[in-house]
């Protein structure tokens, strides 16, 4: 899935416009220029979890998890560090998952430069959705 | 095959770290640590011209730069995230006007204008405009924005294997397996004959591993000692002359096994280059023939690979190199952020004003409405005391004369620590002459506020911005150790005390308790103890006035009390939870 369709599903499944959506999001600070510039690419997973996470809290007011600690299962967390936080956000709650390389379990890796297919991707705008939902109950 | 430069300055080498004589940069100033306001904690890649704006004013209102804040340095995510004919432009969303028009309002504000970028091929973010290859159009460009600081990452960077790189690059950044050398038809076992320095390298089964630098990015390994590995042969010669050697190895691409080699003997490098690979870092082959020229008698034949630490030190002297070039004297303050990765307190004195000892004290920064969070501890590098407890055993790598440990940028006014956090915070910083960069949205504070107290601290600030230039040092601590100078500890339930002569002949002297539960437990420091850890630092005539004062006036820096005592000693007979006591000392003759 390219970026801008991820973008545009994520809106589609909050129920939102996105006519002119990266002028918004720019201007709401919760999509980078890049997005808009590479927005014919696929979306790496670190890319789609700092989207999912800037939109939450920005657009939907869903504040930080206030610690990270538990992200840490990562290995490979601290490998980006500007993807920190917003990895750990989503894999915190529960939007995004981790990838297990370890055939008995244990070493989980959030693979930041890979790609997910589709069916995955709307799993995770899924999630969103309810993180959302959940969070107005 | 593309690799790292070829190094032919011998001041960038590993033997000449400690160098006094091999000045790259005679023009390198000695300064004060650096202070301002730096957009990466407050706001990430989220900052804008717009709240920068905002920030110059408030550091106006609230006249920070009365205290020494004058750097306002726009951090990652400023940038048009790839190049446009060849050259960097500003993000046209986040900086519409550009970088000179973003100067120049930092200039007509009387303040100072900072950059970033990365000697990699791509900034943190992820944005295609790191500096290597456009080291001179890039800072061509940076003079004519009229920047005064600039603050270089090193993610992506291309010969290190370590934190934010690609972990293959390994095979620069150690030397591969070492079983064994044959010179003129005699084998040395590597395992058996030959010496090992430092505690980097170790022997595994018949051969040697690990044959290069620790990775200082994590906080594991202590920063003061030898950081490398050497495995050194030592060899008798009766006839000098030029000899036959082959070495049996083995490469690799991960952490500990390389492809890179460099042969010194003594210290003449005969041999600094990638070896052909081995199948498996465990199936060894002999190398081609390297001839060594021997003289009579023994002979110290060094098999090592110092390239994490040459390579880097290059990459940022190519970056300064440039910024002299076209700055004609144009005095701009070089802030190394390579987060301690390659033990740069060993060879940053040679281009920068100061170097990152740590990765970031925070991952979890902030962005317009949200300020961040930090953390007093946890295990990694994330918090004020993962940063304080390396950076307070690492005062001998600074000064005057060299630069500036940077233990990261200050978290003060982000969630997850209170205000006692906050002071000690400052005042940790402050003692050890740390750079001191706010990392807060400044919009949130006000004149006479809690934040306001303690960033515009001016009695704390005047011992981190004294004359004099010297880091505090740990003279006592109440965990158990051999020397609290250098003892790297970790375990957060302590306290420290520590000393800090000044211009004047006035001493500093903190107390710190690093525990988050109270510390009822009088602790004691005598002046002696004071004088024999620091009295090197001091002036003899200031350092005789001390010892044989009559009195001592005191002045506790956070509550402005003052005191007088007759003793020869000066105690706290408690420290609240995460707490300290700064006292400024004036001997009393």
């Amino acid at each position: 899935m390219t970026r801008g369709s991820f973008i545009v599903s994520l809106l589609r499944a909050f129920g939102e416009e996105y006519e002119d959506i990266f002028s918004r999001g720019l201007e709401n600070g919760w999509l980078e220029y890049e997005d808009k510039l590479y927005s014919n690419e696929p979306i790496a997973r670190k890319n789609a979890a700092r989207i999912i996470h800037m939109f939450l809290l920005k657009e939907k007011g869903i504040i930080d998890l206030p610690s990270i600690h538990d992200a840490e299962v990562l290995r490979d967390l601290y490998d980006c560090r500007v993807c920190a936080n917003h990895v750990a956000q989503v894999y915190l709650r529960g939007i995004m998952d981790a990838k297990d390389l370890s055939a008995g379990g244990g070493f989980l890796w959030f693979d930041l430069d890979g790609e997910d297919d589709q069916t995955v991707i709307e799993e995770y705008i899924r999630r969103a959705v309810e993180t959302v939902k959940n969070a107005k109950i | 095959m593309e690799g790292p430069a070829e190094i032919n300055d011998k001041r960038l080498r590993f033997d000449s770290f400690d160098s006094e004589n091999a000045k790259v940069f005679p023009d390198k100033k000695q300064r004060l640590p650096a202070m301002g306001w730096n957009s990466w904690n407050a706001f990430g890649s989220g900052n804008t011209e717009a709240l920068t704006k905002e920030m110059i004013l408030k550091i106006k209102e609230l006249e920070l730069f009365r205290f020494g804040y004058q750097y306002v340095v726009l951090d990652d995510g400023c940038y048009r995230p790839e190049r446009v004919n060849d050259r960097l432009e500003s993000d046209p969303v986040k900086f519409p006007s550009g970088f000179k028009a973003m100067a120049d309002t930092v200039h007509s504000a009387g303040l100072k204008f900072g950059m970033y970028n990365d000697i990699g091929t791509k900034l943190c973010s992820g944005a295609e405009v790191g500096i290597y290859k456009h080291e001179k159009i890039d800072c061509e460009d940076y003079i004519n924005w009229d920047i005064d600081f600039i603050k270089v990452d090193n993610c992506y960077y291309m010969w290190d294997n370590a934190t934010f790189s690609n972990t293959g690059n390994a095979m620069y950044s150690y030397a591969p397996n070492i079983r064994s050398v044959c010179i003129s038809g005699q084998t040395y076992s590597a395992a058996k004959d030959a010496l090992i320095t430092g505690s980097r390298a170790v022997v595994k089964d018949d051969y040697v591993t690990f044959i290069g630098t620790f990775d200082g990015t994590a906080p594991d390994h202590t920063p003061v000692g030898l950081r490398s590995s050497e495995l050194i042969f030592e060899v008798d010669i009766d006839e000098p002359g030029y000899y036959e050697m082959t070495v049996s190895y083995a490469t690799g691409k991960e952490e500990g096994v390389g492809s890179w080699l460099q042969i010194a003997v003594e210290d003449e490098i005969v041999f600094d280059e990638m070896l052909p690979s081995t199948p498996a870092p465990e199936d060894f082959t002999d190398s081609d023939v390297i001839k060594l020229k021997l003289f009579s008698g023994t002979n110290r034949i060094r098999l090592m690979n110092h390239r994490r630490q040459e390579n880097t030190l290059h990459s940022y002297s190519e970056v300064r190199k440039e910024l002299e070039h076209f700055a004609q004297g144009r005095d701009i303050v070089f802030s190394i952020c390579e987060w301690g990765k390659t033990q740069p307190q060993n060879w940053g004195h040679i281009v920068g004003d100061s170097w990152r000892i740590l990765n970031d004290i925070t991952f979890q920064v902030g962005c317009d409405g949200n300020r961040g969070t930090a953390a007093w501890e946890n295990d990694y590098t994330t918090s004020i005391t993962s940063q304080y407890n390396k950076a307070v055993i690492m005062d001998e790598f600074a000064g005057l004369d060299k630069g500036w440990n940077d233990p990261d940028m200050l978290v003060i006014g982000m969630d997850g620590i209170n205000d006692t956090m906050c002071t000690s915070h400052m005042a940790m910083w402050c003692m050890m002459n740390s750079p001191l960069m706010l990392g807060l949205d400044l919009r949130r504070v006000n004149k006479g506020d809690a934040i306001y107290n303690i960033i515009a601290n001016e009695d704390l600030i005047s011992l981190d911005q004294d004359a004099l230039g010297v880091q505090a040092k740990r003279i006592f601590t109440t965990y158990s150790c051999d020397d609290p100078a250098t003892a790297y500890i970790r375990d957060n339930n302590r306290a420290d005390v520590l000393a800090k002569p000044l211009s004047n002949g006035d001493i500093a002297l903190a107390f710190f308790n690093l525990s988050t539960e109270d510390n009822s437990e009088k602790i004691t420091v005598p002046v002696d103890l004071i004088l024999d850890s620091i009295g090197s630092k001091m002036d003899k005539s200031f350092k005789d006035c001390f010892a044989n004062a009559s009195s001592y006036r005191l002045k506790e820096l956070i509550s402005k009390e003052c005191s007088k005592t007759l003793s020869g000693s000066f105690s706290v007979d408690s420290l609240e939870a995460c707490g300290c006591k700064v006292f400024r000392i004036t001997p009393v003759l």
